[in-house]
């Protein structure tokens, strides 16, 4: 399959899964209260489990899309810094983000989690609400990755013959920037920041799920962690197939549709 | 080369304290920022053992987590506070499912690597879902599966069946990294000129590529480390083995501040010594990392 090709049927899905979740989850909520062949919760016997899942569905995705664009973002910026100011500032920026990257992702996530919602509790004037401060958490925990992919496409594309004429010619650095260097790395910036968006939906799945974070509406992964009793007395698959599939469809649609778009802006095509 | 060497494992050391560092004065700062706050939000008692747990307002207060652990006092503000030696047990419960985890990835990796490998047309739709399927399961979803086998009826061994959740993704993840790495291998200069010498293509394969495979292996070992111990924490949550991954989730829930700082360091100083271990080896079987270790 083409990488065009590739990168379509990627952002297809999402859309579909994500419209589709919304559609169901929120503005016609009967049809798979009425419709669903799973049947109802076993914790909550008034709503289906095809309600819950949907229901879950986007808003893991929407916190995962506000993440994604988040860390992207900041990785964008640091990447940035890092290669107009260079030096001193460059080497400290990767080795933190190097040191921060080998840690686990659930760990920081926890660790964000935990200082969020204490800080809310003591002073309720910086009170974020859990989806906020879970974007926040999100956003602030991958950093790392995309800063680290960031500078160093920016210092290929800086080696290019077209920069280096541009920059003997006299351009600025921030005119190199603007005129020469984004225009070689938004398709980038677009691949990598669908690249972190199934790692932020996972994370907050799993933070969800040991209930550390109280998602309302509840997501994919706290409606899970809040059915865990009942799956162990019932049997689990009733419940933790749907929401599974859901995740999986999320991952593959991401994937595609990140290695489409990186396939498709590579300087080699 | 000794001096690179220091050098390398200095710069991954300093990882631990700015993690200790990190994780305290994020802390530091939440519990009771002032008296007034204090007395408003917390009962004073909490508020004193807080202070008193993290060492607020001491001189040098960040090492006094640090100082109770080896003195073997106990951490956190309430009876479910840890001591040193109580965290080391739990720490090797939890390696020891790690290192069960991590046999059995290799396990998968090699199986999925020999069966995509051993055609020759590239993967197709199974290669594009395989790693999408790994990757969209968190350790927790297949550890709901087996949880009522585990913990209602007690039909499988919790610790074997949790290195069995913890090892899926990294094992599928491995596998691919391992298939491709052996394609792009395969397609060099240097296998044809082997196989033209009158090297069948197996022969090739076990005496040329294998070795060069080293490299990707041992770069993969450290993150797949942390997605080990990490996918831990749910495994152990869900059969409630009373390991590390579940003393942290504790001490988040119940607020115990100083066990989260010294935990969260420990998990840190685990994975530096993997990382450490890992470039030592490869100095040892990679020519190429000690040339270049030499040449910078």
């Amino acid at each position: 399959m083409s990488p065009r090709r590739l990168a379509w049927t990627g952002l297809l899905l999402l859309a579909a899964l994500g419209l589709g979740s919304f559609a169901l989850g929120v503005l016609w909520p009967t049809v798979p209260a009425r419709y669903c062949p799973l049947g109802h919760d076993v914790l909550r016997p008034d709503r289906t489990v095809c309600e819950l899942s949907f229901g879950g569905l986007w808003v893991s995705l929407g916190i995962g899309l506000l993440a994604g664009a988040l860390s992207t973002a900041l990785g964008l910026v640091l990447a940035t810094l890092a290669r107009l100011l260079g030096g001193f500032v460059e080497r400290w920026i990767l080795r933190f983000a190097d040191a921060f990257f080998s840690l686990p992702d659930v760990l920081i996530l926890m660790v964000l989690q935990f200082a969020g919602q204490t800080l809310g509790d003591l002073r309720p004037e910086l009170k974020l609400s859990p989806v906020p401060l879970m974007i926040a958490s999100l956003g602030l925990v991958g950093w790392a990755g995309p800063t680290r992919m960031l500078r160093n496409r920016l210092a290929t594309l800086e080696e290019q013959e077209f920069v280096l004429a541009a920059r003997a010619l006299g351009g600025t650095r921030a005119h190199l920037f603007r005129a020469h260097l984004w225009p070689g790395l938004k398709a980038y910036v677009l691949a990598l920041f669908l690249s972190r968006l199934p790692a932020a939906i996972l994370a907050e799945s799993t933070v969800s799920f040991f209930g550390i974070a109280r998602m309302e509406p509840m997501s994919l992964g706290r409606y899970l962690g809040t059915s865990y009793s009942a799956i162990l007395y019932e049997g689990g698959a009733r419940v933790v197939l749907p929401a599974w599939g859901l995740l999986i469809l999320i991952v593959l649609g991401a994937s595609l549709a990140a290695r489409g778009v990186e396939g498709a802006s590579s300087p080699g095509r | 080369m000794i001096r690179t060497v220091l050098s390398r494992v200095l710069q991954k050391l300093l990882l631990v304290p700015i993690v200790a560092l990190a994780s305290y004065y994020l802390m530091a700062v939440l519990p009771v920022p002032s008296d007034e706050d204090s007395k408003r939000q917390l009962p004073a008692e909490l508020a004193a053992s807080y202070r008193k747990d993290l060492g607020l307002g001491e001189p040098l207060g960040f090492l006094r987590p640090w100082t109770k652990l080896f003195r073997g006092e106990r951490l956190g503000t309430t009876a479910q506070g840890v001591t040193g030696e109580e965290m080391l047990q739990k720490l090797s419960g939890s390696v020891a499912v790690g290192v069960m985890g991590l046999v059995l990835a290799l396990v998968w990796a090699l199986l999925l690597a020999l069966l995509r490998a051993g055609g020759r047309r590239p993967p197709g739709l199974l290669g594009d879902l395989l790693p999408a399927i790994a990757f969209g399961t968190p350790a927790f979803i297949p550890a709901l599966l087996l949880a009522p086998s585990v913990v209602e009826t007690g039909h499988l061994l919790p610790e074997l069946s949790a290195a069995f959740v913890v090892s899926l993704w990294p094992g599928v993840l491995l596998g691919t990294l391992l298939t491709d790495t052996l394609r792009q291998e395969v397609a060099k200069d240097y296998v044809r000129t082997a196989m033209s010498k009158g090297l069948s293509r197996e022969a090739a394969v076990r005496r040329h590529v294998l070795p060069n495979l080293w490299p990707a292996l041992l770069d993969s070992l450290p993150p797949l480390a942390t997605a080990l111990l990490g996918g831990s924490f749910a495994a152990e949550r869900v059969f409630g083995l009373p390991y590390f991954g579940q003393l942290y989730v504790s001490a988040v829930l119940q607020k115990q501040l100083a066990v989260v700082v010294v935990a969260t360091t420990v998990f840190a100083a685990l994975l530096v010594a993997v990382s450490v271990a890992v470039e030592a080896v490869r100095l040892v079987v990679d020519p190429r990392a000690r040339d270049r270790r030499e040449a910078a």
